[in-house]
Protein backbone atom coordinates (compact mmCIF):
# COMPACT_ATOMS: atom_id res chain seq x y z
CA UNK A 1 0.00 0.00 0.00
CA UNK A 2 1.58 3.24 -1.23
CA UNK A 3 0.90 6.59 0.17
CA UNK A 4 -1.74 7.32 -2.17
CA UNK A 5 -3.84 4.74 -0.93
CA UNK A 6 -3.58 5.38 2.69
CA UNK A 7 -4.33 9.36 2.04
CA UNK A 8 -7.56 7.89 -0.01
CA UNK A 9 -8.59 5.64 2.82
CA UNK A 10 -8.22 8.29 4.81
CA UNK A 11 -10.55 10.96 3.01
CA UNK A 12 -13.24 8.59 2.34
CA UNK A 13 -17.14 9.35 2.33
CA UNK A 14 -19.38 9.91 5.30
CA UNK A 15 -22.30 7.78 4.39
CA UNK A 16 -24.81 10.54 4.35
CA UNK A 17 -23.27 12.80 1.57
CA UNK A 18 -25.16 12.66 -1.71
CA UNK A 19 -21.81 11.07 -3.51
CA UNK A 20 -21.72 8.41 -1.57
CA UNK A 21 -25.21 7.86 -2.36
CA UNK A 22 -24.16 7.22 -5.78
CA UNK A 23 -21.27 5.41 -4.81
CA UNK A 24 -23.08 2.72 -3.15
CA UNK A 25 -25.95 2.66 -5.96
CA UNK A 26 -22.97 1.80 -7.82
CA UNK A 27 -21.46 -0.87 -6.18
CA UNK A 28 -24.90 -2.21 -5.29
CA UNK A 29 -25.70 -2.53 -9.29
CA UNK A 30 -22.36 -4.15 -9.60
CA UNK A 31 -23.16 -6.56 -6.96
CA UNK A 32 -26.13 -7.46 -8.33
CA UNK A 33 -25.09 -8.19 -11.71
CA UNK A 34 -22.30 -10.38 -10.33
CA UNK A 35 -24.88 -12.09 -8.11
CA UNK A 36 -26.82 -13.19 -11.14
CA UNK A 37 -24.30 -13.75 -13.31
CA UNK A 38 -22.35 -16.50 -11.06
CA UNK A 39 -22.92 -20.09 -9.87
CA UNK A 40 -22.22 -20.12 -6.12
CA UNK A 41 -23.75 -17.72 -3.34
CA UNK A 42 -21.61 -14.37 -3.11
CA UNK A 43 -20.34 -13.16 0.70
CA UNK A 44 -23.63 -10.90 1.87
CA UNK A 45 -22.43 -7.20 1.69
CA UNK A 46 -24.10 -6.64 4.97
CA UNK A 47 -22.85 -2.88 5.53
CA UNK A 48 -23.74 -1.90 1.99
CA UNK A 49 -27.48 -3.44 2.33
CA UNK A 50 -27.95 -1.64 5.92
CA UNK A 51 -27.14 1.46 4.21
CA UNK A 52 -29.18 0.77 1.15
CA UNK A 53 -32.35 0.08 3.48
CA UNK A 54 -31.90 3.01 5.43
CA UNK A 55 -32.07 5.06 2.65
CA UNK A 56 -35.10 3.45 0.99
CA UNK A 57 -37.26 3.78 4.22
CA UNK A 58 -35.78 7.68 4.61
CA UNK A 59 -36.80 8.02 0.66
CA UNK A 60 -40.62 6.36 1.24
CA UNK A 61 -40.74 9.06 3.86
CA UNK A 62 -39.55 11.88 1.78
CA UNK A 63 -42.22 10.31 -1.13
CA UNK A 64 -45.43 10.24 1.23
CA UNK A 65 -44.74 13.79 2.90
CA UNK A 66 -44.14 15.07 -0.77
CA UNK A 67 -47.50 13.56 -1.76
CA UNK A 68 -49.01 14.45 1.28
CA UNK A 69 -48.22 17.96 0.99
CA UNK A 70 -49.61 18.22 -2.82
CA UNK A 71 -52.51 16.37 -2.15
CA UNK A 72 -53.44 18.53 0.59
CA UNK A 73 -52.82 21.49 -0.48
CA UNK A 74 -55.92 22.38 -2.74
CA UNK A 75 -57.89 22.23 0.26
CA UNK A 76 -56.18 24.36 2.09
CA UNK A 77 -56.79 27.54 0.62
CA UNK A 78 -59.46 26.96 -2.16
CA UNK A 79 -61.40 30.01 -0.98
CA UNK A 80 -58.25 32.20 -1.38
CA UNK A 81 -57.31 30.85 -4.72
CA UNK A 82 -58.26 33.36 -7.46
CA UNK A 83 -58.41 33.10 -11.28
CA UNK A 84 -54.88 35.20 -11.63
CA UNK A 85 -52.98 33.04 -9.67
CA UNK A 86 -54.22 29.76 -10.87
CA UNK A 87 -51.77 29.68 -13.67
CA UNK A 88 -48.59 29.78 -11.05
CA UNK A 89 -50.64 27.19 -9.35
CA UNK A 90 -50.81 25.10 -12.11
CA UNK A 91 -47.66 24.92 -12.93
CA UNK A 92 -46.43 24.32 -9.43
CA UNK A 93 -48.68 21.56 -8.95
CA UNK A 94 -47.40 20.18 -12.28
CA UNK A 95 -43.97 20.65 -11.16
CA UNK A 96 -44.80 18.70 -7.51
CA UNK A 97 -46.64 15.83 -9.51
CA UNK A 98 -43.17 15.74 -11.84
CA UNK A 99 -40.53 15.15 -8.97
CA UNK A 100 -43.00 12.87 -7.18
CA UNK A 101 -43.22 10.39 -10.63
CA UNK A 102 -39.15 10.74 -10.73
CA UNK A 103 -38.80 9.90 -6.95
CA UNK A 104 -41.16 7.06 -7.44
CA UNK A 105 -39.17 6.30 -10.66
CA UNK A 106 -36.08 6.02 -8.52
CA UNK A 107 -37.50 3.68 -5.33
CA UNK A 108 -38.65 1.55 -8.09
CA UNK A 109 -35.94 0.70 -9.80
CA UNK A 110 -33.66 0.47 -6.36
CA UNK A 111 -36.42 -1.59 -5.19
CA UNK A 112 -36.35 -4.00 -7.98
CA UNK A 113 -32.51 -3.90 -7.93
CA UNK A 114 -32.64 -5.54 -3.85
CA UNK A 115 -36.03 -7.68 -5.17
CA UNK A 116 -33.98 -9.40 -7.63
CA UNK A 117 -30.77 -9.59 -5.62
CA UNK A 118 -32.47 -11.28 -2.66
CA UNK A 119 -34.45 -13.86 -4.64
CA UNK A 120 -31.86 -14.82 -6.86
CA UNK A 121 -29.62 -15.15 -3.45
CA UNK A 122 -32.67 -17.37 -2.20
CA UNK A 123 -32.74 -19.22 -5.17
CA UNK A 124 -29.30 -20.24 -5.04
CA UNK A 125 -29.80 -20.96 -1.08
CA UNK A 126 -32.61 -23.68 -2.26
CA UNK A 127 -30.80 -25.36 -4.97
CA UNK A 128 -27.79 -26.39 -2.97
CA UNK A 129 -29.19 -26.24 0.96
CA UNK A 130 -26.87 -29.00 2.34
CA UNK A 131 -23.97 -27.42 0.74
CA UNK A 132 -24.40 -24.33 2.16
CA UNK A 133 -25.78 -25.80 5.75
CA UNK A 134 -22.47 -27.64 5.52
CA UNK A 135 -20.59 -24.45 4.82
CA UNK A 136 -22.03 -22.65 7.52
CA UNK A 137 -21.16 -25.21 9.75
CA UNK A 138 -17.89 -26.10 8.60
CA UNK A 139 -15.56 -25.22 11.71
CA UNK A 140 -16.33 -28.78 13.40
CA UNK A 141 -15.83 -31.14 10.52
CA UNK A 142 -14.53 -33.43 13.72
CA UNK A 143 -17.88 -33.92 15.28
CA UNK A 144 -20.11 -34.31 11.89
CA UNK A 145 -17.62 -37.01 11.17
CA UNK A 146 -17.74 -38.86 14.67
CA UNK A 147 -21.48 -38.43 13.97
CA UNK A 148 -21.92 -40.15 10.68
CA UNK A 149 -19.78 -43.15 12.32
CA UNK A 150 -21.30 -43.18 16.04
CA UNK A 151 -25.18 -42.76 14.17
CA UNK A 152 -26.04 -45.59 12.32
CA UNK A 153 -26.45 -47.70 15.25
CA UNK A 154 -29.11 -45.80 16.65
CA UNK A 155 -32.60 -47.45 14.67
CA UNK A 156 -34.63 -44.38 14.59
CA UNK A 157 -32.25 -42.14 12.72
CA UNK A 158 -34.55 -39.29 10.81
CA UNK A 159 -33.58 -37.64 7.91
CA UNK A 160 -33.63 -34.32 9.73
CA UNK A 161 -31.05 -35.44 12.57
CA UNK A 162 -28.48 -35.18 9.55
CA UNK A 163 -29.10 -31.75 8.95
CA UNK A 164 -26.30 -29.82 10.92
CA UNK A 165 -27.09 -27.01 12.54
CA UNK A 166 -25.55 -23.59 11.28
CA UNK A 167 -23.08 -21.48 13.12
CA UNK A 168 -23.42 -18.01 13.00
CA UNK A 169 -20.82 -16.53 14.79
CA UNK A 170 -18.07 -16.19 12.46
CA UNK A 171 -16.66 -12.82 11.70
CA UNK A 172 -17.78 -12.47 8.19
CA UNK A 173 -21.00 -14.97 7.74
CA UNK A 174 -21.28 -15.61 3.85
CA UNK A 175 -25.02 -15.19 4.37
CA UNK A 176 -27.47 -12.79 6.50
CA UNK A 177 -28.97 -13.82 9.59
CA UNK A 178 -32.57 -14.03 8.02
CA UNK A 179 -30.98 -16.12 5.50
CA UNK A 180 -29.41 -18.51 7.75
CA UNK A 181 -32.57 -18.78 9.73
CA UNK A 182 -34.60 -19.53 5.84
CA UNK A 183 -32.09 -22.18 5.08
CA UNK A 184 -32.33 -23.49 8.13
CA UNK A 185 -36.05 -24.41 8.60
CA UNK A 186 -36.43 -24.82 4.41
CA UNK A 187 -33.94 -28.14 5.19
CA UNK A 188 -35.62 -29.25 7.58
CA UNK A 189 -38.95 -29.22 6.29
CA UNK A 190 -37.55 -30.63 3.24
CA UNK A 191 -35.53 -33.42 5.14
CA UNK A 192 -39.14 -34.24 7.19
CA UNK A 193 -40.93 -34.49 3.82
CA UNK A 194 -37.93 -37.06 2.84
CA UNK A 195 -38.65 -38.80 5.89
CA UNK A 196 -41.96 -38.79 5.67
CA UNK A 197 -42.31 -39.68 1.94
CA UNK A 198 -39.90 -42.19 1.43
CA UNK A 199 -36.63 -42.20 3.57
CA UNK A 200 -38.43 -43.33 6.52
CA UNK A 201 -39.12 -47.03 5.08
CA UNK A 202 -35.16 -47.17 4.67
CA UNK A 203 -32.71 -48.81 6.95
CA UNK A 204 -31.58 -46.67 9.33
CA UNK A 205 -27.86 -46.60 7.59
CA UNK A 206 -29.71 -44.81 4.31
CA UNK A 207 -31.50 -41.98 5.54
CA UNK A 208 -28.60 -39.85 5.89
CA UNK A 209 -28.78 -36.60 3.52
CA UNK A 210 -24.96 -36.00 3.90
CA UNK A 211 -24.01 -39.44 2.90
CA UNK A 212 -20.61 -39.86 1.79
CA UNK A 213 -19.84 -43.47 1.51
CA UNK A 214 -17.53 -44.61 -0.98
CA UNK A 215 -15.50 -41.53 -0.70
CA UNK A 216 -18.39 -39.70 -3.06
CA UNK A 217 -19.97 -36.93 -1.29
CA UNK A 218 -23.94 -36.91 -2.31
CA UNK A 219 -24.24 -33.30 -0.71
CA UNK A 220 -23.51 -31.39 -4.29
CA UNK A 221 -22.33 -27.46 -4.18
CA UNK A 222 -22.53 -24.78 -6.94
CA UNK A 223 -19.99 -25.40 -9.85
CA UNK A 224 -17.25 -23.05 -9.46
CA UNK A 225 -15.14 -23.90 -12.79
CA UNK A 226 -18.31 -22.69 -15.11
CA UNK A 227 -17.35 -19.66 -17.28
CA UNK A 228 -18.37 -16.23 -16.57
CA UNK A 229 -17.39 -12.61 -18.47
CA UNK A 230 -15.32 -10.39 -16.40
CA UNK A 231 -13.68 -7.19 -17.33
CA UNK A 232 -10.39 -6.22 -15.95
CA UNK A 233 -10.51 -3.01 -13.98
CA UNK A 234 -6.62 -2.70 -13.28
CA UNK A 235 -3.63 -2.77 -15.00
CA UNK A 236 -3.14 -6.46 -15.17
CA UNK A 237 -4.83 -9.36 -13.41
CA UNK A 238 -3.61 -12.98 -14.10
CA UNK A 239 -5.58 -15.89 -14.47
CA UNK A 240 -4.82 -18.35 -11.33
CA UNK A 241 -5.45 -21.99 -11.40
CA UNK A 242 -6.50 -22.84 -7.32
CA UNK A 243 -4.97 -25.93 -5.52
CA UNK A 244 -6.79 -29.16 -6.19
CA UNK A 245 -6.28 -32.36 -7.91
CA UNK A 246 -3.07 -33.12 -5.67
CA UNK A 247 -1.41 -29.95 -6.47
CA UNK A 248 -0.94 -27.80 -3.34
CA UNK A 249 -0.55 -23.99 -4.04
CA UNK A 250 -2.49 -21.78 -6.28
CA UNK A 251 -1.02 -21.48 -9.63
CA UNK A 252 -0.84 -18.94 -12.12
CA UNK A 253 -2.65 -19.71 -15.14
CA UNK A 254 -1.12 -18.89 -18.53
CA UNK A 255 -3.79 -16.16 -19.28
CA UNK A 256 -3.15 -12.43 -17.96
CA UNK A 257 -6.17 -9.81 -18.44
CA UNK A 258 -5.09 -5.81 -18.95
CA UNK A 259 -6.90 -3.21 -18.23
CA UNK A 260 -10.36 -2.91 -19.83
CA UNK A 261 -10.30 -6.07 -21.52
CA UNK A 262 -13.05 -8.52 -21.46
CA UNK A 263 -12.97 -12.25 -20.96
CA UNK A 264 -14.69 -15.41 -21.03
CA UNK A 265 -12.47 -17.38 -18.04
CA UNK A 266 -13.65 -19.70 -15.31
CA UNK A 267 -15.02 -18.22 -11.85
CA UNK A 268 -12.77 -20.39 -9.40
CA UNK A 269 -9.86 -18.55 -11.97
CA UNK A 270 -10.50 -15.15 -10.77
CA UNK A 271 -12.47 -15.39 -7.50
CA UNK A 272 -9.66 -14.03 -5.97
CA UNK A 273 -8.91 -10.93 -7.81
CA UNK A 274 -13.15 -9.95 -7.91
CA UNK A 275 -12.65 -9.87 -3.77
CA UNK A 276 -10.12 -7.72 -4.36
CA UNK A 277 -12.29 -5.37 -6.71
CA UNK A 278 -10.22 -5.91 -9.90
CA UNK A 279 -12.66 -7.29 -12.26
CA UNK A 280 -16.29 -6.77 -12.77
CA UNK A 281 -18.68 -9.72 -13.26
CA UNK A 282 -20.83 -8.59 -16.42
CA UNK B 1 -39.64 -21.04 -7.23
CA UNK B 2 -37.62 -18.56 -6.12
CA UNK B 3 -36.35 -17.32 -8.94
CA UNK B 4 -37.58 -18.10 -12.61
CA UNK B 5 -34.44 -16.16 -14.69
CA UNK B 6 -31.85 -17.89 -15.95
CA UNK B 7 -28.18 -17.33 -14.38
CA UNK B 8 -26.75 -14.17 -16.45
CA UNK B 9 -28.11 -11.23 -16.73
CA UNK B 10 -31.09 -11.34 -19.45
CA UNK B 11 -31.73 -8.60 -21.94
CA UNK B 12 -34.63 -6.80 -20.15
CA UNK B 13 -32.34 -6.19 -17.53
CA UNK B 14 -29.47 -5.22 -19.63
CA UNK B 15 -31.77 -2.60 -20.79
CA UNK B 16 -32.37 -1.90 -17.53
CA UNK B 17 -28.62 -1.07 -17.09
CA UNK B 18 -28.24 1.21 -19.99
CA UNK B 19 -31.14 3.19 -18.78
CA UNK B 20 -28.30 3.84 -15.66
CA UNK B 21 -25.86 5.41 -17.89
CA UNK B 22 -25.50 9.18 -17.96
CA UNK B 23 -26.69 11.35 -20.87
CA UNK B 24 -26.56 15.09 -21.94
CA UNK B 25 -30.18 16.54 -21.84
CA UNK B 26 -31.63 20.26 -22.81
CA UNK B 27 -34.02 21.04 -20.41
CA UNK B 28 -37.01 23.13 -21.44
CA UNK B 29 -38.31 23.91 -17.97
CA UNK B 30 -36.89 24.43 -14.50
CA UNK B 31 -36.43 21.89 -11.62
CA UNK B 32 -35.07 21.65 -8.57
CA UNK B 33 -31.80 19.75 -7.88
CA UNK B 34 -33.18 16.12 -6.47
CA UNK B 35 -31.52 13.61 -4.10
CA UNK B 36 -32.11 10.25 -5.36
CA UNK B 37 -31.35 6.51 -4.77
CA UNK B 38 -28.98 6.87 -7.76
CA UNK B 39 -27.06 9.93 -6.93
CA UNK B 40 -28.35 13.80 -6.61
CA UNK B 41 -29.68 15.13 -10.27
CA UNK B 42 -28.03 18.53 -10.65
CA UNK B 43 -30.69 21.38 -11.12
CA UNK B 44 -32.33 21.86 -13.94
CA UNK B 45 -32.25 25.57 -15.73
CA UNK B 46 -32.85 26.01 -19.46
CA UNK B 47 -30.93 26.85 -21.51
CA UNK B 48 -28.44 24.92 -19.16
CA UNK B 49 -27.08 21.42 -20.57
CA UNK B 50 -27.29 18.79 -17.70
CA UNK B 51 -26.48 15.09 -17.23
CA UNK B 52 -28.84 13.10 -16.01
CA UNK B 53 -29.52 9.05 -15.96
CA UNK B 54 -30.94 7.73 -19.48
CA UNK B 55 -34.45 6.46 -17.64
CA UNK B 56 -34.69 10.36 -16.24
CA UNK B 57 -33.51 11.59 -19.84
CA UNK B 58 -36.44 9.80 -21.05
CA UNK B 59 -39.18 10.41 -18.99
CA UNK B 60 -38.18 13.99 -19.68
CA UNK B 61 -38.46 13.80 -23.40
CA UNK B 62 -41.61 11.86 -23.08
CA UNK B 63 -43.61 14.74 -21.55
CA UNK B 64 -41.56 17.01 -23.97
CA UNK B 65 -39.90 18.73 -21.09
CA UNK B 66 -36.33 18.31 -22.60
CA UNK B 67 -33.95 17.33 -25.46
CA UNK B 68 -31.67 15.16 -25.90
CA UNK B 69 -28.13 15.80 -27.12
CA UNK B 70 -26.98 12.54 -28.59
CA UNK B 71 -23.65 11.10 -27.58
CA UNK B 72 -20.90 11.93 -30.22
CA UNK B 73 -20.52 8.19 -31.25
CA UNK B 74 -24.43 8.69 -32.58
CA UNK B 75 -23.44 9.80 -35.35
CA UNK B 76 -23.67 8.53 -38.67
CA UNK B 77 -20.00 9.62 -39.32
CA UNK B 78 -18.48 8.04 -36.00
CA UNK B 79 -20.72 5.01 -37.12
CA UNK B 80 -19.89 4.95 -40.44
CA UNK B 81 -15.99 5.37 -38.73
CA UNK B 82 -16.27 2.42 -36.70
CA UNK B 83 -18.01 0.28 -39.28
CA UNK B 84 -15.02 0.98 -41.44
CA UNK B 85 -12.93 0.00 -38.35
CA UNK B 86 -14.87 -3.53 -37.93
CA UNK B 87 -14.67 -4.66 -41.79
CA UNK B 88 -11.47 -2.71 -44.04
CA UNK B 89 -8.76 -3.44 -41.05
CA UNK B 90 -7.03 -5.95 -41.11
CA UNK B 91 -6.06 -6.60 -37.43
CA UNK B 92 -9.92 -6.01 -36.34
CA UNK B 93 -11.16 -8.95 -38.89
CA UNK B 94 -11.66 -10.97 -35.90
CA UNK B 95 -11.56 -8.87 -33.13
CA UNK B 96 -14.29 -6.13 -32.44
CA UNK B 97 -13.38 -1.90 -32.56
CA UNK B 98 -11.84 -1.05 -29.08
CA UNK B 99 -13.89 -0.29 -26.71
CA UNK B 100 -13.77 3.35 -25.18
CA UNK B 101 -10.86 3.37 -22.37
CA UNK B 102 -11.37 3.47 -18.82
CA UNK B 103 -9.94 6.33 -16.68
CA UNK B 104 -6.86 6.06 -16.23
CA UNK B 105 -5.78 3.75 -19.46
CA UNK B 106 -4.23 5.30 -22.27
CA UNK B 107 -5.60 4.89 -25.82
CA UNK B 108 -4.45 2.66 -28.44
CA UNK B 109 -2.17 4.40 -30.38
CA UNK B 110 -0.12 5.53 -27.79
CA UNK B 111 0.95 1.97 -26.19
CA UNK B 112 4.16 3.89 -24.66
CA UNK B 113 1.90 4.65 -22.08
CA UNK B 114 0.90 2.85 -18.95
CA UNK B 115 -1.84 2.29 -17.73
CA UNK B 116 -2.58 3.57 -13.86
CA UNK B 117 -5.59 2.57 -12.39
CA UNK B 118 -6.60 4.73 -9.60
CA UNK B 119 -9.16 3.43 -6.66
CA UNK B 120 -11.78 5.40 -5.25
CA UNK B 121 -12.95 3.76 -1.67
CA UNK B 122 -15.82 2.02 -0.86
CA UNK B 123 -17.75 3.47 2.87
CA UNK B 124 -16.31 -0.82 3.97
CA UNK B 125 -12.78 0.37 3.20
CA UNK B 126 -13.00 -1.69 -0.50
CA UNK B 127 -11.39 -0.45 -3.29
CA UNK B 128 -13.80 0.52 -6.33
CA UNK B 129 -12.57 1.07 -9.90
CA UNK B 130 -16.02 2.41 -11.88
CA UNK B 131 -17.09 1.19 -15.18
CA UNK B 132 -19.66 1.31 -17.66
CA UNK B 133 -23.03 2.06 -17.12
CA UNK B 134 -21.22 4.83 -14.51
CA UNK B 135 -18.85 6.62 -16.76
CA UNK B 136 -19.42 9.37 -18.84
CA UNK B 137 -19.26 7.56 -22.05
CA UNK B 138 -22.85 8.77 -23.32
CA UNK B 139 -22.93 12.49 -22.52
CA UNK B 140 -22.80 14.99 -25.65
CA UNK B 141 -19.18 17.06 -25.74
CA UNK B 142 -18.58 20.03 -27.33
CA UNK B 143 -14.79 19.09 -27.91
CA UNK B 144 -14.02 15.82 -28.98
CA UNK B 145 -9.95 16.21 -29.15
CA UNK B 146 -8.23 15.33 -32.42
CA UNK B 147 -6.36 12.11 -31.38
CA UNK B 148 -9.60 10.64 -29.70
CA UNK B 149 -10.98 7.67 -31.80
CA UNK B 150 -14.83 7.00 -32.04
CA UNK B 151 -15.36 4.48 -30.44
CA UNK B 152 -18.69 1.94 -29.39
CA UNK B 153 -19.50 2.30 -25.69
CA UNK B 154 -20.28 -1.14 -24.01
CA UNK B 155 -24.08 -0.40 -23.83
CA UNK B 156 -23.79 1.14 -27.37
CA UNK B 157 -27.14 -0.98 -29.04
CA UNK B 158 -29.34 -0.49 -26.21
CA UNK B 159 -28.82 3.66 -25.83
CA UNK B 160 -28.53 4.25 -29.50
CA UNK B 161 -32.17 2.08 -29.69
CA UNK B 162 -33.60 3.66 -26.73
CA UNK B 163 -32.79 7.26 -28.22
CA UNK B 164 -34.14 6.35 -32.20
CA UNK B 165 -36.92 5.06 -30.33
CA UNK B 166 -37.63 7.50 -28.35
CA UNK B 167 -36.23 10.92 -29.14
CA UNK B 168 -35.23 10.80 -33.32
CA UNK B 169 -35.91 14.17 -33.87
CA UNK B 170 -33.12 15.06 -31.56
CA UNK B 171 -30.63 12.92 -33.72
CA UNK B 172 -28.87 13.57 -37.04
CA UNK B 173 -30.35 12.08 -40.04
CA UNK B 174 -32.12 9.06 -37.59
CA UNK B 175 -32.62 6.91 -41.10
CA UNK B 176 -28.63 6.58 -41.61
CA UNK B 177 -28.21 6.32 -38.11
CA UNK B 178 -30.36 3.23 -37.77
CA UNK B 179 -29.43 1.55 -40.64
CA UNK B 180 -25.53 2.25 -39.56
CA UNK B 181 -26.55 0.45 -35.81
CA UNK B 182 -27.86 -2.03 -37.80
CA UNK B 183 -24.89 -2.84 -39.88
CA UNK B 184 -22.50 -2.77 -37.52
CA UNK B 185 -24.91 -5.55 -35.56
CA UNK B 186 -24.96 -7.57 -38.01
CA UNK B 187 -21.28 -7.55 -38.59
CA UNK B 188 -20.13 -8.14 -35.17
CA UNK B 189 -22.89 -10.67 -34.44
CA UNK B 190 -20.97 -12.46 -37.58
CA UNK B 191 -17.62 -12.05 -35.43
CA UNK B 192 -19.24 -13.44 -32.70
CA UNK B 193 -20.04 -16.59 -34.72
CA UNK B 194 -17.07 -16.93 -36.36
CA UNK B 195 -14.96 -16.51 -33.10
CA UNK B 196 -16.27 -20.33 -31.84
CA UNK B 197 -13.02 -21.94 -32.76
CA UNK B 198 -11.04 -19.94 -29.96
CA UNK B 199 -13.34 -21.27 -27.13
CA UNK B 200 -10.86 -23.86 -26.59
CA UNK B 201 -8.25 -21.83 -24.76
CA UNK B 202 -11.35 -21.06 -22.25
CA UNK B 203 -11.86 -24.77 -21.31
CA UNK B 204 -8.49 -25.57 -19.66
CA UNK B 205 -7.54 -24.25 -15.93
CA UNK B 206 -5.73 -20.82 -16.15
CA UNK B 207 -7.10 -20.35 -19.74
CA UNK B 208 -9.68 -17.44 -21.16
CA UNK B 209 -11.31 -16.30 -24.43
CA UNK B 210 -10.95 -12.84 -25.02
CA UNK B 211 -13.97 -10.84 -26.44
CA UNK B 212 -12.77 -7.31 -25.37
CA UNK B 213 -15.00 -4.51 -27.45
CA UNK B 214 -18.26 -6.61 -27.10
CA UNK B 215 -21.16 -4.87 -26.42
CA UNK B 216 -23.55 -5.64 -23.19
CA UNK B 217 -26.03 -6.98 -25.21
CA UNK B 218 -24.02 -8.85 -27.42
CA UNK B 219 -22.47 -10.73 -24.55
CA UNK B 220 -26.43 -11.27 -23.07
CA UNK B 221 -27.44 -12.66 -26.31
CA UNK B 222 -23.85 -14.86 -26.83
CA UNK B 223 -23.76 -15.25 -22.80
CA UNK B 224 -25.67 -18.98 -22.88
CA UNK B 225 -24.15 -20.24 -26.23
CA UNK B 226 -20.28 -19.12 -25.42
CA UNK B 227 -20.64 -20.66 -21.95
CA UNK B 228 -22.37 -23.64 -23.33
CA UNK B 229 -19.76 -24.12 -25.90
CA UNK B 230 -16.79 -23.49 -23.04
CA UNK B 231 -18.08 -25.96 -20.13
CA UNK B 232 -19.36 -29.03 -22.69
CA UNK B 233 -15.44 -28.65 -24.18
CA UNK B 234 -14.51 -28.56 -20.24
CA UNK B 235 -15.97 -31.73 -19.42
CA UNK B 236 -14.72 -33.41 -22.70
CA UNK B 237 -10.86 -32.13 -21.41
CA UNK B 238 -12.07 -33.11 -17.88
CA UNK B 239 -9.80 -36.27 -17.69
CA UNK B 240 -6.81 -34.54 -19.90
CA UNK B 241 -6.78 -31.71 -17.43
CA UNK B 242 -6.54 -33.82 -14.33
CA UNK B 243 -3.82 -35.44 -15.83
CA UNK B 244 -1.90 -32.92 -16.15
CA UNK B 245 -2.62 -31.45 -13.20
CA UNK B 246 -1.43 -34.98 -11.42
CA UNK B 247 1.84 -34.22 -13.62
CA UNK B 248 2.23 -30.61 -12.19
CA UNK B 249 2.03 -32.37 -8.75
CA UNK B 250 4.65 -34.68 -9.16
CA UNK B 251 7.38 -32.12 -10.61
CA UNK B 252 6.60 -30.15 -8.05
CA UNK B 253 7.32 -32.88 -5.13
CA UNK B 254 10.07 -33.66 -6.77
CA UNK B 255 11.36 -30.75 -6.78
CA UNK B 256 11.56 -29.40 -10.69
CA UNK B 257 11.14 -30.87 -14.09
CA UNK B 258 14.52 -31.82 -15.64
CA UNK B 259 15.39 -34.43 -12.74
CA UNK B 260 12.38 -36.40 -13.35
CA UNK B 261 11.98 -36.58 -17.25
CA UNK B 262 14.44 -39.05 -17.84
CA UNK B 263 13.18 -41.39 -14.82
CA UNK B 264 8.98 -40.63 -16.30
CA UNK B 265 10.12 -42.20 -20.13
CA UNK B 266 11.43 -44.75 -18.94
CA UNK B 267 8.89 -45.72 -16.86
CA UNK B 268 6.90 -45.88 -19.76
CA UNK B 269 8.74 -48.55 -21.65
Amino acid sequence: MDIDDILASVDRHDPSTPESTALDHQLLTRFWVAERGISELLPWPGALMDRMMERVRRQIETIEDLAAAASSDPYTDPTTTTTTTNPTRNTHQATANLTLSILQTDLSRTQYLLRSLLRQRLSKLTQHSMHYLLLLSAPSPNTSQSQSQSQPQNDDLKPEDTIPTPDTTGPNPPLSAPEVQFLHAHQLLLAKHYGDAFLGSFPPQLRRLDDNAGGTSMVQGPDAKEVVFVRCLVEEVRVVVPPGDGVEEEVLGGTAMRMGDVWAVRWEGVRGAWGRGEVEVL
Amino acid sequence: MAFPLPRGITPPEISFLAEMEMVTILPRQRLEGLELLGGPVEPLIPPRRASVPLWLALLLKRQRRANILPPSWLHPESLSFILDIETQYEEYKETFSPPPPLPGQPFLHDRGERAVATPRFTPDGDKYYPAPPFLPQNVARDHVPAQELQTLPFHWLEVGNMLLEAASEDLVDPDQTRRLLKELREVRMAKIRSGVDALDAAAMGGGGVALTGVGAIELGEGRRFISGVIDGLRRIGASREQARREELAEEMANGGYDATQDDDDEMEF
